[in-house]
């Protein structure tokens, strides 16, 4: 199997766990590795525990893996929660003037530093980071040079001074372990690959500005507010158009009014944001005026756990806004798909002019991963459907905004166009956008008017590819997962296969339209299926019921504010192979 | 184009007959202020020689948010949800910074449900004339008291009023909005000049016109029946207004006058106002309309105009054509920014 390293570093908000992680993260993709980077933190600025867990390895890590090799602990809680995890073969670089160790697993390398005879601390302040950082690399049996150019950068050409005192502390780290202490039995390889490294976050914002996103809302809510960061900081220069705005309802209406002018228009949210603009998704819908919104879902209910992932909001989709209409929702696989799937979730809701909703998650949202550049297509198909943007005399005096076809589409001109203008309105209204309850309630116009918004439901249905199978098709067990735990499942069923358990995966990403005749196909042979998410009610598999009637023999559910890891899942397979278990709630081990 | 060109009806500068600036036939109450209002609007977007497909309607819900409807059916017209016409707006304007936005609201719709969104879209300054039809009741539910009610006014059932009213002139003053006034949908000739000063003026006008709801508060015990506005509207001064395609007469009168040329080379003319009454001067504004409210006198007029301000679209690294027209290679960033976006990753 995917032979990976991992490196964990924890200490308080405030302590600097952020810059050593870019600093392996950098390293890592240069040296052609591939990584996944995962932070569990609190909603506190200063103090908490902040857990950094960075892994790499040549071929794809789609997740943040089960155990850690090297722990670098900043402080002593750090030390605390994490030191007794450690198995055989690993390390743990830590600072001896002021970090005790405690229990540990036979074979777990403690490495002290001492920090002050090293180093002049009272200069530098990070003094035990760096060193640390210089240790690692030397037992890694990484050549100095790669770090000494990552620290230059950093710094930039505008304080050499500084730049060269920090090589200087790195330097020493990596000397002091290379004579103290024992490399790690595999030093980490190299490949001639290049690999971007991005959040979920990032990559949705880039997946965005490659669809043609031409206006951009938002309100700040962990954690989707890297979105808005991403345009913020390149709005201007890219010509997009950028808003913060004073809440979430506003942000929506707003995005709807710049899709009306024309334009693709994108806001991204959390579930508390997202409640804040039911309302409107009605009114993209009923004004059949497509734009896209993001949930970056974290626990709930409430403000929840700001900082912790789940996959609670599925319900809170299908159920946004009363009354029936279409609506398309999709959940990015990982965090490459969190680029890909937005142009081509603008298509689809374009084509058929209705809001279209995107279920990411913290994990896919603030975790970092390797990205092959070719994957990322900034030039992606884009299909705006049916769009009158120009007066081609064809319709003068006759055009109906809402004209009832057989698809449901109606062509849409943009405002200003002479011959063109309509009334768009939230009440229901006639083919020429004209309510249609003012004096009396025309019913026939109700019906048909309901009637060709839902035939869109076919159309997107056909546009939208369903699921497929992956893994062997006679598996002992089928895992069905959606969004963000492809990456766990993927390797869950890797580690089962090790253990003589054959494993395939059904992993959702369109999740409405469903698909459901094409999955109760696909699952028709399976011998047990297994549903696995993020959260307490099983709402996915709640919604597949509901649609299809299926039902599985079991589910993993895990809403302890964490995310899978991969033994969570091969664990819990195997209790419920064994006996009559069907539900398992895998703990997590550490609090973080 | 001119008029005298073509025989047969009287038409505007840009050649339009009126009649081109009607809208649907009303479905509000008979009396009912809103649609004097709609009457207003009409007159002043001909007078105005305004291209009617160049105007986006806008409105969120109630009677007020349906006249939108009866007037200028040759506009695009977006009838939003119930508060957010602001942000619909805003979006809408910003991605066309080319159409001219009229948005039509309620005092409901402004003052109760959409507040937030009120005090937000006066800060911007956007290119929007937005319009209270202000009746102090939410008419379409029936009638109960809306937050421009004023204190111990009363329902027709019996009902006091027992919260201050929020005076959404003062509030547009302080938060931004470059021009403000009051009017009353009973007073033709004001609130057709201060209409038409409206469509002159660059960044956000916010006029709120009282207009009495004939059927559920126009009785005794109101402070927004006609009756009442009889007897307590005080204007500030006269609004005069004279368009920039119009010769601008010499004489007006110093000292008590106030004349400000606006953005299109127009001529807002305020006379007759109160001794060191400074228009441009917010604290002044807002401190009449504090003393009229409290001698019970509703204040009408222009309070407040700043043609210095820029308006919101100036300030944004806008192109000026519709950003729905630009061409696909123009709504993708451009390959340089992408890569040095991208280096910042590898
Ligand atoms: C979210 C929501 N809540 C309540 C309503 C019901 N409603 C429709 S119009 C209105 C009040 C309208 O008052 P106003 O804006 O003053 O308009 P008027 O009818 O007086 O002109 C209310 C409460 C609604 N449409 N939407
Ligand atoms: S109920 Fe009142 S506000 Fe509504 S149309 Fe009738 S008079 Fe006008
Ligand atoms: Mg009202």
């Amino acid at each position: 199997m995917n032979h990976t390293f991992s490196i964990g570093i924890g200490g308080a908000a405030g302590q600097g766990v952020a810059t050593p992680g870019d600093i392996f993260a950098k390293i890592f993709s240069r040296r052609g590795l591939h990584l996944n980077a995962y932070n569990a933190y609190q909603s506190i600025i200063r103090g908490g525990h902040t857990f950094l867990t960075i892994r790499a390895g040549v071929d794809p890590v789609t997740n943040m893996g089960d155990t850690i090799d090297l722990l670098i602990p900043l402080n002593q809680d750090t030390m605390d929660r994490h030191l007794r995890l450690l198995g055989r073969g690993g390390a743990c670089i830590y600072n001896a003037d002021t970090i005790k160790p405690g229990e540990h697993a036979d074979g777990v390398q403690l490495c002290a530093l001492p920090v002050s005879t090293l180093a002049d601390i009272t200069k530098n302040k990070v003094a035990q980071n760096t060193l640390a950082i210089g240790a690692a690399l030397s037992m890694m049996g990484i050549g100095f040079q790669a770090l000494e150019d990552v620290i230059r950068e950093q710094f930039g050409k505008k304080a050499p001074a500084v730049a060269d005192e920090n090589i200087a502390v790195a330097r020493a780290g990596y000397d002091y372990a290379t004579q103290h202490f024992q490399a790690f039995a595999r030093p980490l390889p190299m490949t001639d690959k290049k690999y971007a490294v991005l959040s979920g976050n990032t990559a949705l914002a880039m997946g965005g500005a490659a669809a043609g996103v031409k206006f951009y809302s938002a309100y700040p809510m962990s954690p989707s507010t890297g979105v808005l960061h991403w345009f913020a900081t390149h709005g201007r220069k890219a010509g997009i158009m950028v808003r913060q705005v004073e809440d979430e309802i506003g942000v929506v209406n707003m995005a709807i009014g710049a899709a009306h002018a024309g334009v693709r228009a994108m806001c991204a949210t959390s579930g508390g944001g997202f409640a804040l603009m039911s309302e409107a998704l009605g009114l993209s819908a009923m004004a059949e005026i497509p734009i896209v919104v993001i949930d970056c879902m974290r626990a709930g209910p409430s403000t929840g756990v700001p900082t912790k992932t789940e996959q609670g909001d599925l319900w809170q989709m299908l159920g946004a806004a009363f009354g029936d209409y279409p609506r398309v929702i999709a959940a990015p696989l990982d965090i490459a798909d969190c680029f890909t799937l937005i142009p081509e979730i603008f298509n689809v809701v374009d084509k058929f002019q209705v809001p279209g909703l995107v279920l990411c998650d913290l994990l896919l949202s603030e975790g970092r991963l390797s990205v092959d550049p070719s994957v990322l297509n900034f030039a992606p198909p884009v299909d705006r459907g049916e769009m009158i943007t120009a007066p081609n005399g064809h319709a003068e005096g006759g055009y109906k905004r809402y004209l009832i076809t057989d698809s449901g589409v109606s062509p849409r001109a943009i405002p200003g166009i002479p011959g063109y203008t309509h009334v768009v309105s939230s009440d229901e209204h006639d083919e020429d956008g004209v309510l249609i309850s003012d004096m009396f309630t025309n019913h026939a116009k109700r019906r048909a008017m309901m009637e060709k918004r839902m035939r869109k439901e076919q159309g997107i249905a056909a546009a939208v590819p369903p699921p497929t199978l992956q893994g062997p098709a006679d598996a002992d067990v089928t895992l069905i997962g959606w969004g963000s735990t492809q990456g766990v499942i993927e390797e869950a069923r890797a580690q089962l296969a090790e253990q003589g358990i054959t494993a395939n995966q059904l992993q959702i990403r369109w999740l409405a339209p469903l698909h459901g005749d094409a999955i109760l196909d696909l699952l028709k042979n399976a011998k047990r299926t297994i549903i696995v998410e993020n959260n307490y009610s099983g709402q996915f598999a709640r919604y597949l019921r509901s649609e299809t009637s299926f039902v599985a023999d079991g589910h993993i559910r895990k809403y302890d504010g964490e995310p899978f890891m991969p033994h969570h899942i091969v664990d819990a397979v195997r209790e419920q192979l064994a006996g009559d278990v069907t539900l398992s709630v895998p703990s997590h081990e550490v609090m973080v | 184009m001119a008029a005298t060109a073509t025989p047969g009806p009287k038409v505007n500068r840009i050649g339009l007959p009126v009649l081109e600036y009607r809208g649907g036939k009303t479905t509000l109450c008979a009396g009912c202020g809103h649609n004097a209002i709609s009457e207003r609007i009409i007159d002043a977007l001909y007078e105005m020689g305004v291209q009617p497909e160049r105007v986006m309607k806008l409105s969120g819900i109630g009677c007020s948010s349906k006249s939108p409807a009866y007037f200028l059916s040759r506009a695009h017209s977006f009838n939003s949800v119930h508060g957010r016409m602001p942000s619909v707006a805003t979006g809408a304007l910003l991605a066309n910074r080319t159409m001219m936005g009229l948005g039509v609201s309620g005092d409901g719709d402004t003052a109760s449900i959409g507040i937030g969104q009120f005090v937000h879209l006066m800060r911007r300054n956007l290119n929007l004339i937005y319009i209270i039809e202000d009746n102090g009741v939410y008419g379409l539910t029936k009638g109960q008291f809306s937050a421009t009610a004023d204190i111990g006014s009363k329902l027709k059932t019996g009902v006091v009023n027992d919260l201050p009213a929020i005076d959404t002139c003062s509030l547009a003053i302080q938060l931004g909005a470059t021009f403000v006034g009051r009017s009353f949908s009973g007073d033709k000739k004001q609130l057709l000049t201060m209409l038409k000063a409206a469509m002159a003026h660059k960044g956000t006008v916010m006029l709120d016109v009282i207009s009495p709801c004939v059927t559920f508060n126009d009785h005794e015990g109101s402070t927004r029946s006609y009756k009442y506005m009889q007897d307590h509207e005080e204007p500030v001064g006269e609004v005069g207004f004279v368009p920039s395609f119009e010769e601008i007469d010499v004489e007006y009168e110093e000292g008590s006058s106030f004349d400000v040329e606006m953005h299109d080379g127009s001529h807002l003319r305020l006379k007759k106002l109160p001794e060191n009454y400074d228009p441009t001067d917010r604290a002044v504004a807002v401190r009449t309309l504090m003393e009229a409210h409290e001698n019970n006198e509703i204040l009408t007029g222009v309070f407040y105009i700043d043609t210095q301000k820029p308006a919101f679209t100036d300030l944004l690294n806008l192109v000026d054509e519709p950003l729905a027209l630009l061409p696909q290679s123009r709504t993708r960033p451009p390959k340089k920014v992408l890569d040095e976006v991208m280096s910042k990753h590898l």
